[in-house]
């Protein structure tokens, strides 16, 4: 079963770039809608009042995220990509997120 | 009086942090072993390809245990966590925040901490989310292909800091305040 199931094994790389860039993309897309949030420029509404405005916007960065996916493994999906670019793309993204979703950090940018 | 050992609101709390939370440290942890442990130089090794399935498995209960253990924190924990007293109520003991933030020892708890908790799970979760996708897809060429079992391990070494650091500030914050 493991050897037939290994058979449908992916050959070219395209679709595990796509994953990895989109989850970068998400991971910046998180920190991107607080930098704004706290900044004053942009709210995202809270999709869930008892929540408050967390659910407006991490909702707004996993549809960000998705769609990105998405739009990534549809051109990508057959394709052989030079995997060192989007390596290095993809980690600077989720650094980036991650450091704009450190409240420290909001106080340079409120 | 209510007689129950524990709260409704307390139980969830258990949920959230211990047992899915704990769950999908634990299987982060032990997916980035076998990321590194099994890794295979020769494509066409069929123990490889018998040990990428289990990793494929574990790896898509991490990213969904992540997944339920930020939903359910952001939408069912979170809303009694941050509730706002009535007026002039000077007992904050079922009002976490407006507690943690009547003492100025522990304004951090929110400040820092649970603005952290709110939004970096998320990061975690979408990371968790694509190396589980490529232990699907990919199966033995995630263990035989070094660029992909990097990045990948890479990810889930991200990922695993992220919820590790995630958990710690929940245990602070529920030491000092908790859901009861």
């Amino acid at each position: 079963m493991a050897l037939m199931d290994d058979n449908r094994e992916e050959v070219v790389n395209g679709a595990a770039l796509a994953s990895f860039l989109a989850a970068g993309i998400g991971a910046f897309a998180v920190g991107f809608f607080v930098i704004v949030n706290e900044a004053g420029l942009f709210a995202a509404p809270a999709l869930y009042g008892p929540a408050g405005g967390v659910s407006g916007r991490t909702s707004f960065a996993a549809v960000t995220w998705l769609i990105g996916w998405a739009v990534l493994h549809r051109r990508w999906k057959d394709r052989q990509i030079e995997s060192r670019r989007v390596h290095t793309a993809t980690l600077v993204l989720i650094v980036l997120g991650i450091v704009l979703s450190f409240p420290p950090v909001w106080r340079i940018f409120a | 009086m209510d007689t129950r050992l524990f709260s409704d609101r307390s139980v969830w709390t258990m949920i959230h942090g211990i047992v899915l939370g704990g769950g999908a440290l634990m299987a982060l942890a032990a997916a980035l072993f076998s990321l590194r442990a099994m890794r295979a130089a020769d494509p066409a090794n069929v123990a490889a390809q018998v040990q990428a399935r289990y990793l494929a498995w574990l790896v898509v209960f991490a990213a969904a245990a992540l997944w339920l253990t930020l939903l359910i924190g952001t939408y069912v924990n979170f809303p009694p966590y941050r509730a706002t007293p009535p007026d002039g109520l000077t007992d904050l003991s079922q009002y976490p925040r407006s507690l943690i933030q009547s003492n100025p020892e522990t304004v951090w708890l929110h400040a820092l901490a649970m603005e952290i908790k709110e939004h970096v799970p998320w990061i975690a979760a979408m990371l968790a989310t694509a190396v589980a996708f490529v232990a699907t897809r990919y199966r033995s060429k995630l263990l035989t292909d070094m660029r992909l079992n990097g990045m990948a391990t890479t990810l889930l070494a991200i990922c695993f800091v992220l919820a590790s650091l995630v958990g710690v500030l929940g245990i602070f914050i529920n030491k000092v305040a908790p859901l009861e």
